[in-house]
């Protein structure tokens, strides 16, 4: 089966991907801009996608080996690797056929330490791809997230909520406040630029749109928009779809956390026996999480 | 200089619904050209770059009835625009089935027999002193009449046409190996994904039946096999120990024995050859032509209801081949 001419003795990783389309979704939506240096991490618990922009919001797309129907992993330590991410996606697309259930593999590092994919379901054709990965910087900033206080400070919306709410702000555009309060229990975006929107989640009167919420006090922080923007922008429908919730933390410093689940289930083969409505199998979801750093200035700095 | 047709259903249904929509996208403007027994759609033929395109038809193919006269050999060519000449055809089919379906509800309705009539014509066009050259197609409805006129170029000088046939004839000589495209539809979607990674495509194509597809770039390379295709022409056994290689190493091994061409073309222009799909060939070909001048695609149309190919109706594009050096 195996079609690489030279194989070094024995790769840090060969694993098999049953759904790209789910990780090529998972992908996405990190993906904020054209040109965009993603690092790989590799261990024994999975993949970790890592994209950060000017030391203000980092993003990272969680795919552990239960997303795999295969997973060999052999290398000491973690290995790092930088690739375009816009390449990897666009690559990863092409093995994506619609309406067939694409299986591919895999494997790192090449013989001159590249990504290689290939699909590996058919002997009479072949898809594959070599890609070119680098030494990658340094991450340049540390986001350690760290709770503020005893209690946290979260809520879950539903994406598509979330999506929208993000998506109207851009009228005013520049800053968003976020602010939580205990009493009663809301959440409020407000923007102030070109004009004035707020736009309030008010938790008892709309439990369907706020799952969850915990605050004990009230708080208040800036981000840019640009970068809130970055954390729905590229949302797979496939979450929309599936009316799944995003959650969202303030952490020490007002650092915002950013978490949405993308599925990465096998194409559902219609299964008269087990059909537990909206069922997913919990191991077969991607996590993506995004690291919002607020702006601070003399005013709202010793808010937390 | 003189044509008049009357258009068949069948030449309104391959023209309407298959192959101008398929030549609209291989480029906006072409060249219709008229002989005594054919009728070509020419894409690119006298400008020698981009992808070219050649839609020929027996004249039954398309016509009940054909009259062509012209002082140069009964030969016309003009310029046309593929999308005015569809908007046109297609507001006139829907005057004439109205007509056709109130023809069917009466017997013996209407006596006399309606059909869409194309000719050439020279109009004054409102508001201009000088008479305008157009494709006129003209038919009845149940009350009304109706006439569409689509401007055209001014007909081809003599030598231009004759420069047309020359490009013509040069096109059509096909050579050895062809090999059978595998799903087109597949085919599509993988390379608009392709085209997003990289610009310049190399196409191998083996004696045993290997079709290889391969973008590289300074960042990555990406490439599809497909073995095992069917080939007309010259053949070749595939040597037992290449089972194991890499879909790289068998078609370096191919190209060193001789029994494989490659070529490098635009992905853009690989792609929107692969749009001709829209025609709805029965099957289709690439093969590399002589010396590796360029790559062509061979779409292949049977006689409705058997395997046997349509010799009144054939479509092939030709793609300019990228200079290694250049690229």
């Amino acid at each position: 089966m195996s079609s690489s001419a030279v194989e070094p003795e024995s790769p840090d990783l060969v694993c098999q991907l049953d759904n790209v389309q789910g990780v090529v979704d998972a992908l996405t939506s990190v993906r904020w801009k054209r040109q965009q240096d993603a690092v790989l991490e590799l261990s024994e618990h999975g993949i970790v996608l890592i994209v950060e922009e000017t030391a203000c919001l980092q993003a990272k797309v969680y795919l552990q080996r239960e997303l795999f129907v295969r997973y060999e992993y052999s290398a000491e330590g973690r290995p790092r690797f930088g690739v375009s991410l816009g390449l990897f996606v666009d690559c990863l697309n092409t093995f994506s056929v619609q309406g067939h259930s694409s299986a591919i593999e895999l494997r790192y590092p090449g013989p001159d330490m590249q990504l290689l994919l290939k699909s590996v379901e058919s002997s009479d054709s072949c898809t594959y791809a070599e890609i070119r990965t680098r030494i990658p910087d340094t991450i340049s900033w540390d986001y350690n997230f760290e709770p503020a206080g005893s209690t946290p400070l979260s809520f879950t919306v539903k994406s598509a909520a979330l999506k929208e709410a993000i998506d109207d702000l851009e009228w005013p555009g520049s800053s968003i406040h976020l602010i939580l309060q205990p009493t009663p229990p809301s959440v409020t975006f407000r923007g102030e630029g070109h004009g004035d929107l707020q736009i309030d989640f008010m938790c008892q009167a709309n439990t369907d749109l706020l799952v969850a919420f915990h605050c004990d006090r009230e708080v208040c922080h800036r981000y840019k928009y640009k970068f809130l923007r970055a954390t729905t922008s590229n949302i797979p429908s496939s979450v929309i779809r599936d009316n799944r919730g995003s959650k969202l933390t303030i952490g020490r410093g007002g650092m915002l956390k950013v978490q949405h689940l993308v599925s990465v289930a096998k194409p559902a083969i219609p299964h008269p026996h087990v059909d537990s409505a909206g069922y997913q199998q919990p191991s077969r979801i991607a996590y993506i999480e995004f690291f919002v750093k607020p702006e601070v200035d003399e005013d709202d700095a010793n808010d937390t | 200089m003189k044509f008049k047709a009357f258009l068949s259903d069948n030449g309104v249904s391959l023209l309407d619904k298959r192959f101008l929509p398929a030549l609209e996208k291989m480029g906006k403007i072409c060249h219709l050209y008229l002989t005594r027994d054919h009728i070509y759609f020419l894409h690119n033929l006298l400008n020698g770059d981009g992808i070219q395109c050649i839609a020929q038809f027996r004249k039954e193919a398309l016509f009940d009835e054909y009259r062509l006269s012209s002082q140069n050999d009964d030969r016309i060519s003009f310029a046309i625009d593929l999308s005015l000449l569809h908007r046109a055809l297609h507001s006139i089919i829907s005057i004439y089935t109205e007509f056709s379906a109130s023809d069917s509800g009466v017997p013996g309705g209407n006596s006399a027999p309606n059909h869409i009539q194309i000719k050439l014509v020279k109009k004054l066009p409102p508001h201009s002193q000088q008479p305008m050259p157009f494709l006129t197609f003209e038919t009845k409805g149940y009350k009304s009449a109706v006439i569409q006129d689509v401007p055209i170029s001014k007909p081809l000088s003599r030598s231009d046409v004759l420069e047309l046939q020359a490009a013509l004839d040069m096109a059509q000589d096909l050579p050895q190996t062809l090999i059978q495209v595998p799903d087109m539809h597949q085919l599509q979607n993988f390379v608009e994904k392709m085209k997003n990674v990289g610009d310049v495509l190399n196409v191998s194509i083996s004696k045993y039946g290997d079709l290889h597809l391969q973008v590289s770039t300074s960042l990555i390379t990406l490439g599809a096999e497909f073995r095992k295709l069917s080939v007309i022409g010259e053949q070749a056994q595939s040597p037992t120990d290449d089972q194991n290689l890499s879909a790289q190493s068998r078609t370096r091994i191919a190209l060193q024995r001789g029994d494989a061409m490659t070529v490098q073309v635009s992905v853009k222009h690989f792609f929107k050859s692969l749009q001709c799909h829209a025609a709805k060939p029965d099957c289709a070909f690439y093969v590399i032509a002589q010396q590796g001048a360029c790559l062509t695609v061979v779409f292949q149309f049977f006689i409705p209801g058997t395997h046997q190919t349509d010799k009144a109706i054939s479509l092939h594009c030709r793609l300019p081949v990228l200079d290694p050096g250049a690229s």
